[in-house]
């Protein structure tokens, strides 16, 4: 029997000219995006792997100087761009694309792509994302808001009823006949996603297990598409005609899709408050200089380094210890710096991250904001992933400041003027970064995907409760 | 086959319909006389369980209709005053889509334009789009849901309205020949004639209550016209 009424919702879907155009105007506008994610992506893609050799082949060429000089030339990375960017851009044109490595500062990411975005321009920024969370729920709604209701008015669901029809098969058969209709369009669409990933490649390592974070991604906005059928269906059979049901569920929209977020970031922002950049500047420099909690100044901290390191060594000078003082010292403050930067960056990921989980526990209330959070997460553009990716470039930088100030210890004598060449600059790895699997991206997304589960829950209960009430409505 | 004893149906406490006793066997068509608001429409949606009894039972087969709505409809097929249709499906599909609910999705192609044929809707509209036909086309289809469903029972509410002199007679022989068949016939309608013509049995309902039971073949039609309007005025 399902056969026959998800068969006769597709037929009537089909021939209705309102899905067609519908369907055609989302399918193209799926297409654009992806083929301008595609296009995009690969643009920023060489550049940042240009940039990266560019100042990787500079360090090598210095020339012979100081270490702790070349320390301070330093190295640019660039943040790789995962391939499934092309579907969603996430937060990549908000954080910055480059960091500089260079002696005693952890610095932040610079260059964020909006900041070369014409102002008019942002509002243009189709992503398949945008498409997929905004304007497929919509079509969604447009398609299933008169199932019940369209019935009820036209009379034929009195008919439907007299048959001896379960109204509940009915609503059942009515949700898959309007999601059928759907994957004519969306698999596709996929499909097309899907060949564009392989185009794409790997993307530099930005994210691993790029095929089932794919797979998951389709899942989820198959959940979601599910959720939105399921609250159309259930509207539908509940309200009391197809204008109301049309009323109620455009509103769910805007909600959902367009005021939820802005409400959540103030939500968000007053539960969890951010330091400005200024003030997280100003802080950690404090810290560094007048030390914090248990730690002293910089400058106790040298003269106790000094002391300790005579005693040690039962010698009265610096120069008179079998090391270079100064590589010691260099290093010292290294470390202190590591501390600091490990407490005050940890603290503001953490707050960031804080934020997220703020966002995630609204998508209770608007599962769009689960969704938008579970989808970043997949693509690997979310504010966590760029965090690890932080921290791997600063596990890189204190390594290039360990090679160096090694090396001053090790090769000269204190306050000798001296100079290293290209076989220490070469001593530094390549910095090569291993993007994160997938169970690493969902271990944080545990309130977005229980969030998703309950409106699916959610939306099958209404649509039973809609089906009894609509069978005595008839 | 159908049955209601003692079957009441009020709205805020105005009587709808009033203790309605009244028994259709197989091979009877019985006929439901009277004015608009008689209360005629009132019981066919009692005994499709569309509303609950305010109190008396409405039985189909031996079975209450409030107590088992979904097996009770199984033995049920019902021709409402306007059929309605899907406007986007042609009148087969709309037939087929019918057939398929009421557990009959067996029907081939041709099984499905016969029982077109015989409701009398004309060969070349069966491929049609609903949206083009006329309200008798729709109401021949509605016709083909009913025998398609081949149940032991028909419900007809006004069933002929908006068919012609000719489509309306012919509509009378297939009543005949499901009632030979065996099928238990509870038609409401305003067409004396007609009632006269193909009823084993009439009822004359005014203000919910069933005011007279008469046997049509002991009467001529003028009798029957006299009686009805007797008990219109009183």
């Amino acid at each position: 029997m399902f056969r026959h009424i998800i068969r006769k919702e597709v037929i009537e879907t089909l021939r209705d000219g309102r899905f067609r155009w519908g369907a055609a105007l989302v399918g193209l506008l799926l297409v654009l995006s992806l083929a301008a994610g595609f296009a995009q992506r690969a643009e920023v893609e060489r550049a940042h792997e240009q940039a990266q050799a560019m100042s990787w082949s500079q360090w090598l060429d210095q020339g012979d100087k100081n270490p702790h000089s070349a320390a301070h030339y330093g190295i640019y990375v660039f943040r790789p761009v995962s391939s499934l960017s092309l579907v969603d851009r996430g937060v990549d044109s908000y954080v910055g694309a480059t960091t500089w490595l260079e002696a005693h500062y952890q610095n932040p990411f610079e260059h964020r792509a909006i900041q070369d975005t014409p102002a008019l321009a942002r509002f243009a920024d189709l992503t398949a994302a945008t498409t997929l969370q905004l304007l497929v729920p919509l079509l969604i709604l447009l398609l299933a808001f008169a199932t019940f209701s369209g019935e009820r008015e036209r009379g034929t669901l009195r008919q439907v009823l007299s048959l001896g029809v379960n109204p509940r098969d009915l609503a059942v058969g009515k949700a898959l006949g309007v999601s059928l209709a759907l994957a004519l369009l969306l698999v596709p669409a996929a499909a097309l996603g899907a060949l564009a990933l392989m185009v794409a490649g790997p993307g530099g390592g930005a994210v691993a297990d790029e095929g089932l974070r794919y797979f998951l991604l389709l899942l989820t906005y198959s959940a979601y598409f599910g959720v939105i059928v399921l609250l159309a269906v259930a509207v539908s059979a509940l309200a009391p005609s197809s204008r109301t049901a049309l009323a109620l569920l455009l509103c769910f929209w805007i909600v959902n899709g367009l005021l939820a977020p802005r409400v959540a970031s103030d939500v968000a922002r007053s539960q969890v408050e951010l330091p400005s950049s200024l003030e997280f500047q100003e802080t950690v420099q404090r810290d560094r200089s007048e030390g914090f909690g248990e730690f002293p100044s910089q400058q106790v901290r040298q003269e106790r380094l000094a002391d300790s390191v005579l005693n040690a060594h039962g010698v009265e000078e610096l120069a008179d210890l079998p090391f270079n003082f100064a590589g010691l010292s260099l290093q010292r403050s290294e470390e202190f710096g590591d501390l600091v930067f490990d407490r005050r960056f940890g603290d503001l990921a953490d707050r960031v991250e804080a934020q997220l989980e703020v966002h995630r526990r609204i998508g209770f209330l608007a599962p769009h904001l689960a969704v938008r959070s579970l989808s970043m997460s997949l693509t690997g553009t979310d504010p966590a992933h760029h965090q690890r990716y932080a921290e791997a470039a600063e596990e890189h930088r204190r390594l290039i400041q360990l090679i160096m100030n090694t090396d001053i210890m090790e090769n000269s004598r204190f306050g000798e003027s001296y100079v290293a060449g290209p076989e220490l600059w070469s001593e530094v790895p390549e910095f090569e970064y291993d993007g994160p699997e997938v169970s690493w991206a969902l271990a944080g997304q545990g309130t977005a995907i229980a969030a998703i589960l309950f409106w699916l829950v959610l939306g099958g209960l209404l649509v039973r409760v809609g089906t009894s009430v609509s069978a005595r409505r008839v | 086959m159908l049955k209601a004893e003692a079957l009441s149906k009020h709205y805020n406490g105005t009587p709808a319909l009033s203790d309605l006793d009244l028994e259709v066997n197989p091979g009877d068509i019985y006929c439901l006389l009277g004015a608009n608001g008689a209360g005629k429409s009132t019981t066919i949606r009692l005994f499709l369980n569309f509303i609950s009894a305010t109190s008396g039972r409405a039985l189909v087969n031996g079975m209450e209709v409030s107590a088992e709505p979904l097996e009770t409809k199984k033995y049920l097929a019902y021709i409402p005053e306007q059929v309605m249709l899907y406007p986007h499906l042609t009148g087969a599909e709309n037939l087929e889509y019918f057939a398929a609910l009421s557990g009959h999705d067996d029907y081939d192609r041709g099984r499905i334009e016969e029982f077109l044929t015989r409701s009398g809707l004309q060969k070349d509209a069966h491929h049609e789009r609903v949206g083009t036909y006329s309200k008798g086309m729709r109401q021949k289809v509605g016709i083909a849901v009913a025998l398609a469903k081949q149940a032991g029972a028909l419900l007809l509410d006004e069933p002929t309205s908006g068919l012609d002199p000719e489509a309306s007679n012919e509509f009378s022989l297939l009543l005949r020949q499901l009632r030979d068949d065996g099928v238990a016939i509870l038609m409401a309608t305003h067409d004396l004639f007609r009632a006269k013509e193909v009823g084993s049995r009439v009822g004359i309902m005014r203000r919910g209550v069933l005011r007279a039971e008469l046997d049509p073949a002991e009467l001529g039609h003028a009798d029957l016209e006299r009686i009805y309007l007797e008990h219109m005025h009183d």
